[in-house]
């Protein structure tokens, strides 16, 4: 991960930039910031993920390594930091996740578009969140009230849909910018040109320009 | 008035600060229970009535009719109040796990029903099973890291812990210098305290 960056530095600016951009510790960043600003589910960076596990892993041996070979302190420590800040992003961007999913349970159980998101092991994770649910809510309030009125989603037997699922706020205003000169698009109905700029829009717009 | 037992409870839910469950008003929500019984005898008896008057109960227009109608809605609204109670508690249980851990304090065990106990050992083990299976801890690291080691006083008599390869003594009062990652268990159960200066 550091080493990385070494490389790219001596290349000139830009072209440091676009390597810094794309190594696997700022793709990481970008998915962490995405899910954080996002106000639903984002889908999962399977591979990213995956590599980033191995680089952590790989990390961890080399400053064993270095620890037991005398190498300076001081660099040693470096190394540690930047492990640690990686293992932070790691650990966040899956407790976000898991933390939209305890809010969202039901939301997600009854709708196979955004389960298709998850990975397997949230899948069962939010399968089980869900179960443990209904059954707490059966126990406690759903079992002791009168028939008709006994249903987890529907408020009563005779409404039309399911009306008490708790679902994300897809009108909530997010701030994005955007990466590259994108041209004049339709955005709520407006014609916009985006340059660099920072924009606050509601977050239902987003999903459908990224 | 029909429905403010149950916005009593819910009232008391926002009163608790937040983050923070208040005791569980048993009383309160067997009283609005026995209210939605209550209703749902009144709502029958008011259909029964129309249907032995020979009206057509669906599309009926009469005082029978909109009695029954307020029936029903009290019962939808002390449905909904008992469920957001419920749902709400829940909720910051589970915060409570990410919080505290998987064992609870005397004093939050105290403020939980039956019920909500079973609840938290459920989700704490489905959020187990999810961390081991993907071999990783998510309850450590909460913060973003400043530094990889920091200065900790100890509050509460620990004793003496393994750590990697040593052992240390934790006797209260004393000052450790610590990796992050170790010290946070302490520090999140109010074990141990950062010392930031």
């Amino acid at each position: 991960m550091a080493s990385e960056a070494g490389e790219g530095s001596t290349a000139g600016m830009d072209d440091y930039e676009t390597l810094i951009s794309t190594t696997d510790v700022e793709l990481l960043k970008k998915a962490w910031r995405n899910e954080k600003a996002a106000p639903e589910i984002l889908r999962f960076e399977t591979s990213l993920i995956q590599r980033i596990r191995g680089q952590i892993q790989l990390m961890e041996e080399n400053i064993e390594e270095f620890a037991g070979s005398g190498i300076d302190p001081l660099t040693v420590s470096l190394y540690q930091m930047d492990l640690d800040r990686t293992q932070y992003l790691f650990r966040s961007y899956l407790r976000i996740r898991l933390q939209k999913i305890e809010k969202y349970m039901f939301h997600i159980s009854k709708n196979p578009e955004v389960q298709s998101r998850l990975s397997e092991q949230e899948k069962g994770f939010a399968r089980r969140c869900a179960d443990d649910m209904e059954r707490h809510l059966e126990e406690s309030v759903l079992s002791k009230l009168p028939d008709n009125y006994q249903d987890i989603v529907k408020q009563s037997i005779i409404s039309e849909e399911s009306d008490m699922i708790p679902e994300p706020q897809l009108d909530s205003f997010v701030v994005c910018k955007s990466r590259r000169f994108l041209g004049p698009f339709q955005l709520d109905g407006r014609q916009s040109t985006i340059s660099c700029i920072l924009l606050v829009c509601a977050a239902r717009n987003v999903s459908s320009v990224c | 008035m029909y429905g403010r037992k149950a916005c009593q409870l819910v009232k008391e839910l926002a009163s608790g600060e937040k983050g923070q469950l208040t005791p569980y008003n048993s009383d309160l929500f067997d009283q609005v229970i026995a209210e939605c019984s209550q209703h749902h005898l009144e709502l029958q008896s008011l259909i029964r009535k129309m249907q032995e008057e020979g009206l057509d109960v669906q599309t009926t227009r009469n005082a029978d009719h909109y009695g029954a109608l307020i029936h029903h809605l009290s019962l939808v609204r002390n449905k909904r109040c008992l469920m957001a109670y419920m749902y709400n508690r829940a909720e910051i249980i589970r915060s409570l796990i990410w919080k505290v851990g998987p064992v609870l304090p005397q004093q939050i065990q105290e403020k939980l029903s039956h019920t909500e106990e079973e609840y938290f050992k459920k989700h704490s083990g489905a959020l187990q099973s999810y961390m081991s299976r993907l071999d990783l801890d998510l309850t450590v690291d909460m913060v973003p890291p400043k530094d990889p080691y920091i200065q900790v006083r100890v509050l509460d008599d620990i004793g003496v812990v393994l750590s990697d390869d040593k052992t240390t003594n934790f006797a209260r009062h004393s000052m450790h210098f610590l990796k992050r990652t170790d010290a946070e268990q302490f520090i999140s159960r109010g074990l141990m305290e950062e010392l930031t200066s």
